[in-house]
């Protein structure tokens, strides 16, 4: 029976229900908003890849590719070489995807933190103690930084070593170069933003790196710093350049970097074609792997996996959680301040003189000069490993300068201080909590100890305090100018519970006979949290 | 745009590369204007990355960073004895007597007289706040180990130079100066230290005047 319509308006949708009835119609209506949504794929087709079908002719699976923004990023077919982890070991998108839980993560955060020296680290706190979650996005954005600067990193190195970034990819290579220096540079501002003392003077040391370029130094150093010390002003700027300025400069850079990786194809094995010769691009029909189904599962079940790791890092109480130091104070600088630990090797190279040569000439021509200009020095066709022995012989020899260098950026390379003040470090560390404060109180009872007499100390905590403490008393005894070293710890009833624990150690001077001593004092409260809650 | 169209190629290199079978079209109105065009934005952009840079630096109000400290002369440490902190004007108040002017690991190039000098609390290697460490008898710089000896002069670690001073002066009881710091190395740099003279009351300390200290680069110590 039809019902007659006045024509007023034309609703195709209707003249649909007319011709076909309510349930085809909603389905025709369904399929043909998912094909526009997936540019081509419509529900049967969506199914076919799900059910890994071979693709119909004319394959639909490749439109998305052609005709959709997503996935004109992504090649359509991959050769079968390319399907596994070797080569690739699929670094490079896993690195994509950690800039992405960046900017997730980071946005939860940004809800919940403001710029200003006067709150940031109360909202560090909060983010710490009250926020859903808070917590842990904390931990997975800083955890995914590290993560992301590692991830690069070995993509560097792996295409280095395939030598994929030989012709035609060389450009593909310095948008690499350039995007593995700004990953370094946005986790450095980042470092700044909690205003804590560990990220105040790492970003001092950098800012003052800076500085020592001749000329345009004391400008480049206002500029980041925002004044004579990082203050209101400073912070707002690194806050900035975190989540504005350089996530931009990264975006329009992958995108350089995707759009060269669809254009050159994936660089084969070496092993795989003739020398010398480039055959990436035209991959023929029998060796093709299409992006979907295969690669795409492929890739969603590493960032699963990857997600789940990162989940299950920081996710308990043993896991990886980011430090937070005492609230950021521009008046002390703790002892063996540190840069991040991928900066340590620029620390290192910075111990050995000139802040220009060393602090900002070496690094600046390692990162953007030598690496970014690498493959268009060094012009040699042949990609086969046999062949590339003194190529693949420095990138070997970059990894142990990198590790000797960072060894050279801790603090055990050139920074001892008295061996007094050493020794109550291990106690009292005053970059991390350190074992005493991480005790539990109830363990250290009032009293006087003697870092010698560990073994008889009342409970399993304070000896084994004070075997760490005696232990490194032995490098004062060592030292000539330290006779008669003694180690004490005085642990008094100072309030209701709070004690009062001071470390303190004496000795004479062998050649005077003068005696003298040092101390630190340290109030323990019964709920100190210094392991956030463990 | 045609107006080229037609003529003549000229002599010398358009020619020349033509003969080589390349061809080089000549300038024509259109092509020269778009030049002109883009240097004119060229300067243009080169301007506004300047105008960019001023926006961005800091500006300061005066007296932002910097003041001038007085402190009675009771309150300066005795000559030889453990340097005094003063956190709120960022140095160390040192009074260098007899057995800092004959400390052995004082490098000979830098001159030092007996009297107070005003050490700025910054390290000159990279901008951390080194401390005193009595034991070592030097100061001790926590981020890169660069040391110092009391009188100023460097010791050890990745500095280049000597700790920086800040311009004193002493007064007597109608402000008048008796004494005040001068520089005795090239380019404004290295402050004496100034002696205690009869009759002085006061320490004027502008921390608003930084010296750099002298060039110091070898490994011990000295130029």
């Amino acid at each position: 029976m039809r019902i007659p319509r006045p024509k007023i308006l034309s609703l195709p949708f209707l003249d649909d229900i007319e011709e076909k009835g309510v349930v085809r119609a909603s389905t025709d209506l369904a399929d043909d908003v998912v094909t526009r949504v997936t540019s081509g794929l419509n529900i049967t087709d969506i199914r076919g890849v799900l059910r890994g079908d071979p693709a119909v002719r004319p394959n639909p699976r490749l439109t998305p590719h052609a005709e959709g923004f997503w996935l004109h990023m992504k090649p359509t077919y991959y050769n079968n070489l390319m399907d596994g982890l070797y080569p690739t070991f699929r670094l490079g998108w896993l690195a994509t995807f950690f800039f992405a839980w960046e900017i997730v993560t980071g946005i939860f955060l940004m809800v919940f933190y403001t710029p200003s020296p006067l709150v940031a680290y109360e909202n560090m706190l909060n983010i710490l103690s009250n926020v859903p979650f808070g917590r842990w996005m904390r931990d997975t954005h800083k955890l995914g930084g590290e993560l992301m600067v590692l991830l690069v990193v070995f993509h560097m190195y792996r295409t280095y070593i395939t030598g994929s970034y030989k012709r035609p990819r060389q450009f593909t290579w310095a948008t690499g170069a350039l995007l593995l220096t700004f990953t370094l540079v946005v986790s450095f501002f980042g470092y700044l933003l909690p205003w804590d003392q560990l990220s105040l003077w790492a970003v001092t040391i950098g800012a003052s790196t800076a500085g020592a370029i001749p000329i345009v130094g004391t400008e480049a150093d206002l500029l980041v710093r925002g004044g004579l010390e990082f203050g209101a002003n400073g912070l707002l700027r690194a806050y900035l350049i975190h989540v504005i300025l350089l996530p931009i400069i990264m975006i329009i850079l992958l995108g350089v970097h995707y759009y060269k990786v669809v254009i050159h194809g994936h660089s084969l094995p070496p092993e795989a074609e003739e020398p010398s010769v480039d055959t990436a691009r035209k991959v023929p029909m029998n060796v093709r792997t299409y992006f979907m189904p295969k690669i795409l599962t492929r890739e969603l079940v590493y960032v699963a996996g990857l997600t789940l790791i990162l989940l299950a890092a920081s996710a308990f109480a043993f896991g990886y959680h980011a430090p937070l130091e005492p609230h950021a104070d521009n008046l002390v600088t703790p002892l063996h301040t540190t840069a991040p630990w991928y900066f340590l090797w620029i620390q290192g190279l910075m111990k050995l003189g000139d802040n220009f040569i060393f602090g900002v000439v070496l690094p600046g021509a390692i990162l953007t000069g030598i690496i970014l200009a690498w493959p268009y020095v060094e012009v040699g066709r042949n990609r086969r490993y046999g062949k590339r022995r003194i190529g693949l012989s420095i990138a070997a020899s970059t990894i142990i300068g990198a590790a000797i260098l960072t060894y050279m950026g801790t603090p055990w390379f050139g920074v001892e201080t008295s061996p007094d003040q050493e020794a109550i470090a291990i106690l009292l560390p005053q970059t991390s909590p350190g074992p005493l404060r991480l005790s539990d109180w109830d363990d250290i009872p009032y009293g006087t100890y003697l870092a010698s007499e560990w073994e008889s100390a009342p409970t399993r905590t304070t000896s084994k305090l004070l075997k760490t403490f005696d232990q490194e008393l032995e490098h004062a005894s060592d030292n000539p100018l330290y006779g008669d070293v003694e180690g004490f710890m005085v642990v008094e009833d100072w309030q209701t519970d709070l004690k009062k624990i001071t470390v303190r150690i004496v000795w004479v001077d062998p050649e005077t006979g003068a005696p003298a001593e040092f101390s630190e004092i340290f109030f323990f409260h019964r709920n100190s949290d210094y392991g956030q809650g463990e | 745009m045609t107006d080229a169209e037609g003529q003549p190629p000229e002599e010398g290199q358009a020619g020349a590369l033509e003969n080589l079978g390349v061809a080089t079209p000549e300038l024509t109105r259109r092509e020269f204007l778009y030049y002109l065009w883009a240097s004119s934005m060229a300067v243009f952009l080169a301007g506004v990355g300047g105008v960019t840079i001023w926006f961005a630096l800091p500006r300061f109000r005066e007296g932002e960073f910097g003041g001038i400290f007085v402190l009675p002369i009771e309150d300066i440490p005795a000559p030889d004895s453990d340097p005094m902190e003063f956190a709120e004007g960022r140095f160390w108040l040192v009074n260098i007597g007899n057995e800092i002017l004959n400390d052995p690991r004082q490098p000979d190039e830098y001159k030092v007289n007996p009297g107070i000098r005003t050490l700025y609390k910054v390290c000159p290697h990279l901008g951390c706040l080194y401390k005193w460490v009595p034991s070592n008898d030097r100061f001790e710089c926590p981020c890169h180990g660069s040391k110092y000896l009391k009188s100023d002069a460097r010791i050890g670690g990745p500095a280049r130079r000597n700790l920086d001073q800040f311009f004193t002066e002493v007064l007597d009881a109608s402000g008048s100066v008796l004494v005040q710091s001068e520089p005795t190395w090239p380019g404004d740099r290295e402050s004496t230290a100034v002696p205690i003279p009869p009759g002085a009351v006061a320490l004027r300390i502008d921390t608003g005047r930084r010296l750099d200290g002298a060039p110091n680069v070898k490994p011990g110590g000295g130029l």
